[in-house]
């Protein structure tokens, strides 16, 4: 599958008004989401876990003149976490405990790297993808905003 | 003294904001989404967050990512603008809930004009008159039926919670009346979240004109006159004026006795800042209580000219605390102003919206011209908003020099890469009746349909 059979998918999706596409083969998966209003949401492309050093490919949706916080490319599948939300960035669950990530640190899609507290409320931010700490980007205790990068990691 | 304000609005109304801040030595916090990095407001204020992705359902309509923002960048009031939140109760109720001042009404005044039906029914009981309409919500088919025949046709279906010109469906018999009742709700529902619909005569030729109204935390109610906004076209105000010609050519004891009903409203409302009352007046100088905008207006710079009063800036005072230095005597009134609202949509065809990016941009300037913009050359208009992309005020001594400075202003004003709406503007400036002063909300209708389009076309 090439960019030009993920545009022709995309074309049809909003046409046909889907939200939702995911298409499984053999060495091969990809899933497409559009946002609520047909805005663009960032597009998962997962590679099969014997194929490594894929790059990360965001297919950017309908609407040229919104910038998405895309993942950057550094080449072996190397990304960001980004903030998916406005707050206080903690990086353990209390002052006393070790940080829940540091440079090396492996973990999957449940993970919990981190927190922001937001109103008193402290939420876990889990990973969403599966992969290795790479670089930490915030220090501990530093307000973050939407979209901030908190951590460079490598994808699994 | 407030340190620090959010604003929690974005384009030109965030930019006049910021300014007004500046100018009272308080810091200023930008909340932007993605798609405004590079927006205007986000350059002039001290700090900027981001709070989401473009559409304002993820952003500036998000209650917790602008609180979020507000506490970690410690402010002590937030000031909402117009549009979005703030007109909102239950956000004025988080605001203040987490000590942090709303610059507004309080949310139990918004709440005593919470609607359209429920602000009628204020206003009778403030002795004010409002267009003979429905008691209340119109229940089903049969109730419209009945009150259209009590009041008259024609008559005009309203959502009670619409806004901005919109919600709205003219009925002149009983056929297209019951079509429009559930034409109107469904849209209503659709739009508003709220499917509640009344019935008002509707009333023809009318003048739209509203009455700026200040008042303070200690019941202090101003008003500081109104503004005429009959130019409006499917009920989006397109050029403003003040003092109102008809008024000031026709009826000119309007003026003492809506500004008096004004403060009579927002008196029974406990209304506190800035606000304002609209009206409907015929062509016989009656005029009706339409509804009460509960935030500063889009052309609120037409009334700062004329008064010399910064009503940002009161908005701030009022919402720190401070009585009102001004009573209504101290209120004057000198010369005139107008104001045209440059949208990046294209008049010839259709009033279609032009997002994009703007390659030349040269703002007029001079005597008594005044440009409220985010804009500038390179900017990208991103389609997500709303069209505004500024808003040109002039000001002289009469109307006439007030129409002239705008004529100048108009050709000067030079905006490439996006379609605007100036040459349309240019057209109306131009139009005999405009200047005469003569006109009412069926203006631009008539300056479209007929013969007159190739005015417009001339200007290109």
């Amino acid at each position: 599958m090439d960019l030009k059979d993920i545009k022709a998918i995309i074309d049809l999706m909003k046409k046909n008004s889907i939200s939702e596409f995911e298409l499984e083969r053999q060495d091969f998966k990809i899933r497409l989401k559009r946002g609520l209003n047909g805005g663009p949401v960032p597009v998962l492309y997962e590679d099969a876990p014997s194929v490594g050093g894929v790059p990360q490919a965001t297919i950017p949706a309908a609407s040229a003149t919104t910038t998405l916080p895309a993942p950057t490319g550094g080449g072996g599948g190397e990304m960001e976490i980004k903030s998916p939300m406005i707050g206080t960035f903690y990086r353990a669950p209390s002052p006393e405990s070790a940080p829940y990530a540091e440079i090396g640190t492996e973990f999957g899609p449940e993970t919990v790297v981190c927190i922001i507290e937001a109103m008193k409320v402290m939420n876990e931010i889990k990973a969403e993808v599966k992969g290795v700490i790479t670089q930490v980007l915030v220090e501990n205790a530093k307000p973050v905003e939407f979209g901030q990068p908190l951590f460079k990691i490598r994808q699994t | 003294m407030f340190e620090k304000i959010l604003v929690a609005n974005r384009g030109e109304i965030a930019v006049r904001i910021i300014r007004a801040c500046k100018e009272l030595n308080i810091r200023t916090v930008a909340v932007y989404s993605e798609v405004d990095a590079n927006s205007m407001h986000v350059q002039l204020a001290d700090e900027a967050i981001c709070i989401g992705k473009a559409a304002s359902s993820e952003s500036y309509l998000r209650i917790d990512r602008i609180i979020s923002a507000a506490e970690i960048t410690d402010v002590d009031a937030i000031h909402a603008g117009y549009g979005f939140l703030s007109e909102n109760a239950h956000f004025a109720d988080v605001c203040e809930n987490c000590n942090i001042r709303f610059i507004g009404p309080s949310s139990r005044a918004m709440n005593a004009l919470e609607d359209k039906a429920v602000s009628r029914t204020l206003a009778k009981k403030a002795g004010v008159p409002t267009p003979p309409g429905s008691e209340g919500i119109v229940e089903n088919e049969q109730d419209a039926i009945t009150t259209a025949k009590r009041i008259g046709y024609p008559v005009m279906i309203k959502a009670i919670a619409g806004g901005g010109g919109r919600g709205m469906r003219a009925a002149h018999n009983d056929i297209s009346l019951v079509k429009g009742y559930h034409t109107a709700r469904s849209e209503a529902e659709k739009a508003f979240g709220n499917s509640g619909v009344y019935i008002e005569k509707l009333i023809e030729n009318p003048h739209h004109i509203e009455f700026q109204i200040l008042g303070d935390s200690r019941g202090n109610i101003i008003h500081l006159g109104e503004r005429d906004c009959s130019i409006q076209r499917r009920n989006q105000k397109i050029v403003e004026e003040t003092p109102s010609p008809l008024i000031e050519n026709k009826f000119k004891d309007l003026r003492k006795k809506m500004g008096k009903a004004a403060i009579r409203i927002a008196e029974t409302a406990h209304y506190t800042n800035a606000g304002t009352v609209e009206f409907i007046v015929d062509d016989k100088g009656s005029f009706y209580f339409l509804e009460v905008n509960k935030r500063i207006q889009v052309e609120h710079p037409i009334t700062e000219e004329v008064t010399g009063v910064d009503l940002v800036k009161q908005q701030i005072l009022i919402a720190m605390g401070e009585p009102l230095k001004l009573s209504q005597n101290d209120v004057t009134f000198k010369g005139h102003a107008i104001e045209c609202r440059i949208n990046a949509e294209d008049p010839f065809d259709d009033f279609r919206p032009c997002p994009g990016r703007i390659e030349m941009y040269y703002q007029p300037g001079g005597r008594g011209v005044r440009v409220d913009s985010h804009a500038y050359a390179g900017y990208t208009i991103p389609p997500t908003y709303d069209s505004l992309i500024g808003k040109l005020i002039t000001s002289g001594k009469d109307r006439r020099e007030a129409m002239d400075k705008m004529n100048r202003a108009l050709s000067e004003y030079m905006i490439t890469g996006v379609k605007t709406t100036i040459p349309f503007e240019q057209a109306i400036l131009q139009d005999p009746n405009f200047r005469r002063g003569v006109y009412s909300t069926n203006f631009v209708d008539q300056l479209l349909g007929g013969a007159r389009r190739e005015l417009i076309e001339e200007k290109a």
